[in-house]
This record gives C-alpha cells, sequence and structure tokens, in this order.
C-alpha cells in the first residue's frame, strides 16, 4: 500500500489489515506509519525496487498492490515551473508504473495478483490550476488499462479507483491555493456533490478492497468512480 | 428487504444469493409476473412492501437477449426488448425509487450489459436496450442522490449462464478476452452486493463492469 501515512492510504491499509493481509504501508522518508514501515520515495524507482524487495523479505510475495502515493501541486498552467510539474508526473505516474514493473512480474509468475491504483476525478475531467496533477491521473487510467490487457492472461487484474473530493490532508494544498480556510473549501464542495457531501478516506477504501477481493477476478482495466455522484 | 427481478436467471439468482448471504431478507421475481406490465409490478411492490417491509435493495436484472440481423428486427421484437429490460428497469424504479427517497435510504443496482458499451452485430436492440439503462441510472441517480438513494449499474460481459449464446463460448472468443475466461454468475452477484451495500455508500450513477478486461 503506497502512501499510506495518510489520507486514502491509511484508511485502506487499515482495511485489509482487518480483511486479514499482511501490510506493508509505504511513506515518505520522515513520516510515520502504524504497520509495518516501507520507507521510499515513490518517484525514485531505484527506490521503489529496493522497497518491493525488502517487503517481500520480510511479509513475504506481493499479491495485492494499491498504488495511491500522490504529490499535488496547484497553480496556474504559467506558475508551475518545470521542477513542480515533474515532481508531480514522477511521483503520481512514474511511481504508479515504477510499483507495477516491481510487484507484476512475481504476480505473474505465480498466476495472481490484484493491482489498484488510485486515478482522480480530476484526472478524467480535468481541472482547473491542477494541470500537473490532472494530467498525472489521467496517466494512471491508460497506463492501467494497459497493464490489465497485458498482465490479464496471467491472472492478475489491474484496475483504478478514481475519487471524487475525499476528506484527506491534501485538501489543504487546494484550500490554500483558493485562499480559503479548509472548512469552507469542503462546504462549498460538498453543494457540489449530488449526494450533497464530500466523501470519507474509509469509503474509497472500501471500493479498493473490492476490487482486490477474489470475487473480483474478471473486473480488469476498469476505472471505478467513488465521487458521491458528480460524474 | 431487497428485491430482485429476473430472480429465475443466472446473474438474478446469484444476485439474490448474494443478497442474502449479506443478511437481506429476498424477494425474487420473475416471470409470470412481467416487469413489462406497470400495473402489475406497482401493484408487486406495494403489497411486497405491506408484506415484508421496506424495500432497502431494488435489483433490476429482468431481461432475454436475443441475436437478430437489423433488416429481420420486427416492431414486435423492437419492443419487446425495451419493454422488459428498460420499460421493466423503469417500472419497478418508478414504484420503489419513490418510496425509498421518502424514507432517506435506498440503493437501486440496474444489470446492463458489456455490450451497451461496446455494441455488437445482431444485438442491435439488446445493445439500445441496455444503453438505455445505464442513461436511465445516471439520471435516476442525479435526482434520487439529495434524498439518499444510490443508483447504479452493472454491466456484466460475458457470463456462464443458460441465457448466454454460443456466440460467447468460443474458443476465439474466450481467448479474445485478457482474462481468457467468461464470469461467473457468483462473480457478477459479488459486484451487484457490493454496490447494494453500505460499503459503496459514496459510489453513486456508476456503472462497473466485469467483463474480462474485454471493454476497458
Amino acid at each position: 500500500m503506497t502512501g499510506a501515512a495518510t489520507g486514502i492510504g491509511a484508511a485502506t491499509a487499515d482495511l485489509l489489515e482487518e480483511r486479514g493481509y499482511a501490510v506493508a504501508r509505504n511513506h515518505l522518508p520522515g513520516q510515520r506509519v502504524a504497520g509495518h514501515s516501507a520507507e521510499a520515495d515513490v518517484s525514485d524507482p531505484a527506490a521503489v525496487a529496493r522497497m518491493v524487495e525488502n517487503v517481500t523479505r520480510d511479509l513475504g510475495p506481493v499479491d495485492v498492490l494499491v498504488a495511491n502515493a500522490a504529490h499535488m501541486v496547484m497553480g496556474g498552467i504559467d506558475e508551475v515551473g518545470a521542477r513542480e510539474f515533474w515532481r508531480v508526473v514522477d511521483t503520481n505516474l512514474t511511481g504508479t508504473f515504477s510499483c507495477i514493473r516491481a510487484c507484476a512480474p512475481g504476480m505473474a509468475e505465480r498466476g495472481f495478483g490484484r493491482i489498484v491504483s488510485v486515478a482522480s476525478e480530476w484526472g478524467l475531467t480535468g481541472w482547473p490550476r491542477a494541470t500537473a496533477y490532472s494530467a498525472s491521473k489521467a496517466g494512471i487510467v491508460s497506463l492501467t488499462r494497459a497493464a490489465a490487457r497485458e498482465l490479464g492472461p496471467r491472472g492478475v487484474t489491474a484496475n483504478a479507483v478514481a475519487p471524487g473530493i475525499i476528506d484527506t490532508p491534501q485538501l489543504q494544498v487546494d484550500a490554500d491555493d483558493a485562499g480559503l480556510p479548509l472548512a469552507e473549501l469542503l462546504e462549498r464542495y460538498a453543494g457540489q456533490v449530488p449526494l450533497g457531501r464530500v466523501g470519507r478516506p474509509a469509503e474509497v477504501a472500501e471500493v479498493i478492497a473490492h476490487l482486490v477481493s477474489d470475487e473480483a477476478g474478471t473486473i480488469t482495466g476498469q476505472i471505478v468512480s467513488v465521487n458521491g455522484g458528480t460524474v | 428487504m431487497a428485491l430482485v427481478t429476473g430472480a429465475a436467471g443466472g446473474i438474478g439468482g446469484a444476485a439474490a444469493d448474494a443478497l442474502e448471504a449479506a443478511g437481506h431478507d429476498v424477494v425474487r421475481t420473475d416471470l409470470p409476473v412481467d416487469v413489462a406490465d406497470e400495473e402489475a409490478m406497482a401493484g408487486l411492490v406495494a403489497e411486497t412492501e405491506a408484506e415484508r417491509g421496506p424495500i432497502e435493495v431494488l435489483v433490476n436484472c429482468a431481461g432475454h437477449i436475443v441475436e437478430t440481423p437489423i433488416e429481420r428486427i420486427s416492431d414486435e421484437e423492437w419492443n419487446r426488448m425495451l419493454h422488459v429490460h428498460l420499460g421493466g428497469t423503469w417500472h419497478t424504479c418508478r414504484a420503489v425509487g419513490p418510496r425509498m427517497g421518502a424514507r432517506g435510504r435506498g440503493a437501486i443496482v440496474n444489470v446492463s450489459s458489456e455490450l451497451a458499451l461496446c455494441g455488437a452485430e445482431l444485438h442491435a436492440h439488446y445493445c439500445a436496450a441496455k444503453g438505455a439503462i445505464v442513461g436511465l441510472t445516471r439520471a435516476l441517480a442525479l435526482e434520487l442522490a439529495p434524498r439518499g438513494v444510490r443508483v447504479n449499474s452493472v454491466a456484466p460481459g460475458a457470463t456462464d449462464t443458460a441465457l448466454l449464446t454460443d456466440t460467447w463460448r468460443t474458443p476465439g472468443y474466450l481467448e479474445s478476452l485478457p482474462v481468457r475466461r467468461l464470469s461467473t454468475p457468483a462473480e457478477i452477484g459479488a459486484t451487484v452486493a457490493f454496490l447494494a451495500s453500505d460499503a459503496a455508500s459514496y459510489v453513486t450513477g456508476q456503472v462497473v463492469s466485469p467483463n474480462s478486461g474485454a471493454v476497458v
């Protein structure tokens, strides 16, 4: 489980542990996690490879990969520099790819695997002042579909969830950019959601848990939105 | 209580089983009660609620499939296809949705098809009817969300039921699927039951397609 220190990642790690999985919780250097720690900055492919080796040694082969680690920067197209742009893409898209590349061969060899990547509603719709983030998440959508086609014959499914507005620490970046207190931003977003509220990390975790379950063996290449009805 | 139409069929039966396993009291309907008959469905819903309590989950699964070239689809065959799939789904949603809305709670799952997403030759009427179910699902999701009711669709790919024709069982077709096999009814039932459950509390207006990777 990458990006497991907070938000959707932490909630998913908790839920999968509750369901009986041994869960390795990836986090950035300097962050702390509640369970088994798997430190790596996923934007560094070598660090990802080392992490997967360590996790395999400590907990056994990886049967389920949830690629969730993400970085968000907000700002106008003319404001986001190349360095910031690539930091977002390297973490979100290349990070997801590196994790899949490190885990998929073992899954395919054993004939079973479940991969769920966390995309975003903004990866489907685009969003102003979030060009790098939207592009990286849209990349995850296509990466997921390609991986599903390639890995399906070897017993590995690959899907993505596309969360809408979820109450996670990441929203603080959005609030800062809008110059609003977080509570006010949440209220504004809630008014735009048909279900009338923003989502909870645990609600995304439940969908991920379904997609990695044994029963979801013929769900592959799919993008499941968890957004309260916005798209 | 959960109401499942088309419950004598493979997918409907499996969905009913999965809901029962999740602890629901399940009412299973199928022919001769005809989902295309609006009065009959309204009566069934009223009667069922009077006898068994509020319908918390509605699964629309009643359907049939016919393979016919466009020029040979008669008006009768076209209308029957639309009236059973779209009409049947509409009749139960119209009877049950407002009742759920008044109680502030409910989940509806409409069974569409992968063919609504990708089309298929000889299936013009089936694809049109299943596509319409997707549109209906999205509209109802928006309209009923403020009242606490979620509406989603499952669009199964080729599933190993009695209804599945030989077209979808050839070695060539199976080989074309990334997962290389048909879905089992139980797999589709599990996804229906998931969307109907509180675990899917932030999922509405969505189409989930367990299709072995045929349509991504």
